[in-house]
């Protein structure tokens, strides 16, 4: 038995520890913890601030899922002050948040997670030839056939389109070669090259990966030009409590948005589609296909096939409130609720509702701190995000020092994230779990699908058929994760551009609005208010919370994806998603573990932050508390 | 560090002529804000100096700065990352991980001990010994300490590095602070903003590449190139602020046709930043073409500067000359008072521009 470390753990948002003990013999891991190594206490810091200015400070929770935190916290304070945004400014935000999505999505594949299936050292061995043919061969094989819909088609031809000409592959092999031999190896230095799973996918598989891993590193810039047109820079753009900053005028040349405006938004979503539709799918599907139809590779499920939780988003248009039931009514992605045993096929899989009142209900979204290094006042009760407290217990490792840890203590404490549970229950977010959800909801009848959910359906039913497996099986698995974060990119790409067609069909019809600014006024707000703000980021379902005594922020929490999937274990309900997941890996060679690192990264790891700073009465603690922040990310969607 | 390829080698290996590498060298001239007859002070340093080795440290940060990063359309963050710098050590980038990431990165500041460049994204907690970021089981503080011993220059990459940032607003629960808090006897360039303008971050890096020098820094020790005018003195925005044109409410006339942000808490006179001359996205926009208010992010203590979407009079204002009352009470009475204490404000500029100037001549 071997305990292995692995710390930093990067190409992550954040600071991540994972611990794995290994049979050696056997390949089997016993035992996994996921340690978030980080806290930077902004739910704190936000405390007797304007809460008109939450967005600016939680969105710096993470600037990967950069926008998702802002998006949050914007709709937390509306819910809260009862403010219904124009219906320009929803669209507008679910244009920023689906285009945000396909760039993370994105980046996430090739620039974080890519070098986990595919290395430069193999791309050595490939013939460029061979390598065209194969591009080839993967554009017409994976092409799953989908579209969204088109109200103003303007993209005459796809301006980005993979390159399948032997003379680009042996360029590219050039280069890489060039860098191997020099010897400095910059970010391809000190890595487990040697590892035998990047035998698994032929050497042209590396090369074309490694070449795109190249092209959209620079295209990938250009994805959320509309950030820049709309927030006014990338990362971090600029939001407001009842609307987008973003005046509309077809009369001023100076305004912030006009026709010419528009014009470079819509060059940026088309290039969203081709870049999914050409590169990121086609790719993600020839190194899945290898592994899960010749390789037999389906593990890492972990809570997967247990339990998996969702909010919903993408209201079509305005709403009057989250807490109030209205937000849900209008959704066009329903994957809001939960879905326990998937395992055992889809129609097996047990649904349950959540919406509305059910996530200011203090039984039903809860944290605990058994593994974490805090303290409640009551041990081992849960606490509602609204009603939670952060006193900081660091009680330092198991072996080593307080300063210089050996490894940490499974048995104690040992991480600054939180357990977030649904109903005491550990669950899974992300692109998986809101696939899961939507597809059991429409197979089960439950709801009758938007063209969104009809695409999502259609896009796991197109994959099982290239596997030849049912979506339980492939779904619940490390490629199947990575597989369903790519599907999502591509609904992404098409919510894009449904939002900004619908934005111009209104624009047309005379509204310009883009902020209601009737309850901007504190002077305008109730004495005390309680909002939810939801938002389903890139990494899973993202809460905000946050009271409001006398105008200013009296509390705020955030609980975010990765705190879902990251969190230490609890002993009632079991293992959270990362550490079930590597728990149900197999590990070729135990002092490299490579698989350790896929699986981890096929959650998109993004530490976030939450911070409790009152008990229940809402008196002030006299210890400093603070948050989980596992890096910076808070979440980021995180 | 002699075996390391010039600009000029790597062009050579990839079968680039001469001309484009000339080609490529203008335009870095260019993007650097120089002036067209200092290409030759480029082409020479481009073929002779090596490629610098650059080590990337992340305290407590968002990773919006290394998203920032490869933002950079000129230089393209490929180019950058694999011709123009060695990247040797970035945990957002890096294929390794643990035990091996961390022995490369002793290895590393060895072999290149004092000639690499240290980049530091986030600030650097202090309290409790510094455990409210570990990093390889260690606090970080500590292996910033053991790192930049060794590094030749030091940058602090966006405002966390560079004034400790967003958790070291009050009540900074972590005791985070600004990495020159911790560390002396380094050259430390300041590179400021949440984030910085991609092409700042990717200019500072290729100066030091093509120069091997330190760029020239202002008293605050931020590249003068990019941070030696305030926004409001290149804003697009400025002759609506000189003629007392405002956006009085947000999504109003005046912001529809896009009058000056000021009275919307505009910190563009108190913000020294490259947004408005080099803008995002090579020139697009800047948040205040997009209808917001600058909150001066570039700026030590911005955080503790709201409500953001007050104007000045209500906020402390560090950095200005005048009280902040009066800059509002002029404005409310007489548009033209807006063009009197712009004037004031910018003698006063000047002035400090003037005393930087010969500070840094000095040196």
């Amino acid at each position: 038995m071997k305990r292995v470390v692995v710390d930093p753990v990067t190409r992550i948002e954040g600071h991540l520890r994972v611990e794995v003990t290994v049979d050696e013999a056997t390949g089997k891991v016993q035992d996994a913890l996921s340690s978030g190594t980080a806290w930077r206490g902004i739910e704190i810091i936000l405390k007797d601030r304007d809460p008109r200015d939450a967005w600016a400070f939680t969105q710096r929770f993470c600037g990967v899922c950069t926008t998702t935190h802002a998006l949050a916290s914007v709709r937390t304070v509306e819910d809260a002050l009862g403010i219904e945004i124009p219906k320009n400014a929803n669209y507008i935000r679910n244009q920023m948040a689906s285009s945000l999505a396909v760039q993370d999505h994105l980046i996430h594949f090739y620039h974080l997670h890519a070098l986990d299936w595919v290395s430069p050292v193999e791309a050595l061995k490939a013939d460029p030839g061979a390598t065209a043919s194969l591009q080839n061969a993967i554009l017409a094989k994976y092409d799953l056939g989908l579209s969204g819909p088109f109200d103003f088609n303007t993209d005459a031809y796809p301006k980005e389109f993979p390159r399948a000409t032997p003379a680009y592959f042996k360029a590219i092999q050039a280069k890489v070669k060039a860098l191997v031999e020099s010897g400095q190896l910059g970010i391809f230095a000190a890595h487990w090259w040697d590892h035998p799973d990047y035998s698994l996918l032929p050497p042209e598989v590396h090369l074309m990966a490694v070449t795109h891993y190249l092209t959209m590193l620079d295209r990938q810039r250009e994805l959320v030009t509309g950030h820049v047109v709309y927030g006014g820079k990338n990362p971090h753009p600029q939001y407001i409590v009842g609307g987008m900053p973003c005046a509309i005028s077809m009369n001023d040349m100076n305004a912030p948005i006009n026709t010419a405006r528009l014009g470079v938004v819509d060059v940026a979503v088309n290039l969203g589609i081709s870049a999914v539709n050409y590169f990121y799918l086609p790719d993600l599907l020839a190194i899945g296909d290898i592994y899960v139809t010749k390789h037999k590779m389906v593990d890492g499920g972990g809570l997967a096939g247990k339990c998996v939780l969702g909010y919903g988003d993408y209201p079509e248009d305005s709403y009057t409130g989250i807490a109030n039931g209205d937000f849900h009514k209008r959704l066009l992605l329903r994957c809001q609720g939960v879905v326990e045993n998937f395992a055992a096929g889809v129609m097996a899989a047990k649904f349950t509702n959540l919406e509305g009142k059910d996530y200011v209900d203090p039984e039903i979204i809860t944290e605990n701190i058994e593994h974490s290094w805090y303290s409640y006042p009551q041990a081992g009760k849960a606490l509602h995000p609204l009603a939670g407290v952060t006193a900081p217990n660091y009680t330092g490792p198991k072996e080593g020092t307080k300063t210089n840890w050996k490894y940490l203590d499974e048995k104690g404490k040992y991480s600054w994230i939180k357990t977030p549970m649904w109903r005491g229950k550990m669950a899974e977010v992300g692109p998986l779990a809101r696939y899961i959800v939507t597809y059991v909801k429409v197979k089960q009848g439950l709801m009758q699908p938007t063209w969104a959910e009809k695409m999502i359906v259609d896009q796991i039913d197109g994959v099982s058929k290239v596997l030849g497996a049912p979506a339980h099986v492939w779904m619940c698995s490390t490629v199947g994760r990575t597989a369903c974060r790519g599907l999502e990119a591509q609904v992404m790409a098409y919510i894009n551009k449904y939002f900004f067609d619908k934005m111009i069909k209104n624009i047309r019809n005379g509204d310009t609005a883009t902020a209601n600014m009737s309850k901007f006024e504190p002077a305008s707000w109730p004495k005390e208010a309680k909002g939810v703000g939801l938002h389903e980021a890139p990494r899973g379902a993202l809460g905000h919370w946050i009271q409001i005594k006398n105008g200013l922020t009296a509390n705020y929490q955030a609980v975010v994806p990765s705190t879902w999937n990251a969190c230490p274990r609890d002993s009632k309900a079991g293992s959270g998603a990362y550490e079930s997941s590597m728990i149900e890996t197999k590990i070729k060679v135990a002092d490299k573990p490579l698989e350790v690192l896929r699986v981890i990264h096929s959650f998109d790891p993004c530490i976030a932050c939450a911070t409790h700073l009152y008990d229940t009465e809402g008196n002030k603690k006299a210890v400093i508390n603070s948050d989980p922040y596992i890096n910076a990310c808070g979440g980021c969607g995180s | 560090m002699e075996t390391r390829m010039t600009m000029w080698d790597s062009f050579s290996k990839r079968g680039l002529s001469r001309r484009t590498f000339l080609k490529t060298c203008t335009a870095l001239t260019a993007m650097m804000g120089l002036p067209l007859t200092d290409r030759k002070k480029v082409v020479e340093a481009a073929t002779k100096q090596p490629l610098p080795v650059v080590v990337w440290l992340h305290g407590h940060e968002c990773t919006g700065c290394d998203e920032a990063f490869i933002r950079s359309q000129s230089p393209l963050a490929s180019d950058l990352v694999l011709n123009m710098i060695s990247l040797e050590y970035s945990d957002t980038l890096a294929a390794a991980a643990g035990e091996p990431f961390e022995k490369h990165l002793e290895t590393v500041i060895k072999k290149y001990d004092g000639k690499f460049i240290l980049a530091v994204e986030g600030g650097v907690p202090l309290a409790d010994q510094g455990i409210s970021c570990m990093v390889g089981g260690k606090p970080f503080v500590d292996v910033l300490k053991e790192v930049a011993k060794h590094a030749a220059a030091i940058i602090e990459y966006g405002s966390c590095a560079a004034w400790g940032g967003v958790q070291a607003a009050k009540p900074n629960p972590t005791g985070s602070v600004s990495v020159s808090k911790v560390i002396s006897g380094k050259p430390i360039i300041k590179v400021p903003g949440c984030p910085p303008i991609p092409e700042v971050m990717t200019g500072v890096v290729m100066h030091l590449a093509l120069f091997g020098q330190i760029p020239p820094l202002d008293a605050q020790g931020r590249p003068k190139q990019f941070y030696g005018n305030r926004i409001h003195d290149t804003c697009y925005r400025r002759s609506f602020f000189d003629a007392g044109m405002f956006a009085e409410r947000f999504d109003d006339a005046g912001s529809k046709a896009g009058w000056c942000l000021y009275k919307l808490g505009c910190r563009g006179p108190e913000a020294y930043n490259a947004c408005g001359n080099l803008r995002w996205w090579n020139g697009l926009s800047y948040p205040i073409q997009s209808g917001s208010p600058c909150f001066a992010c570039g700026s030590d203590g911005f955080w503790d500067n709201g409500p953001f979407h007050e104007r000045l009079p209500n906020v402390v204002l560090p950095n200005t000359l005048t009280n902040a009352d009066k800059i509002g009470a002029g404005l409310t009475v007489a548009a033209m008072a807006g063009v009197t204490v712009h004037a004031v404000i910018s003698s006063v500029q000047k002035a400090r521009h003037a005393k930087n100037e010969s500070e840094h001549d000095e040196e």
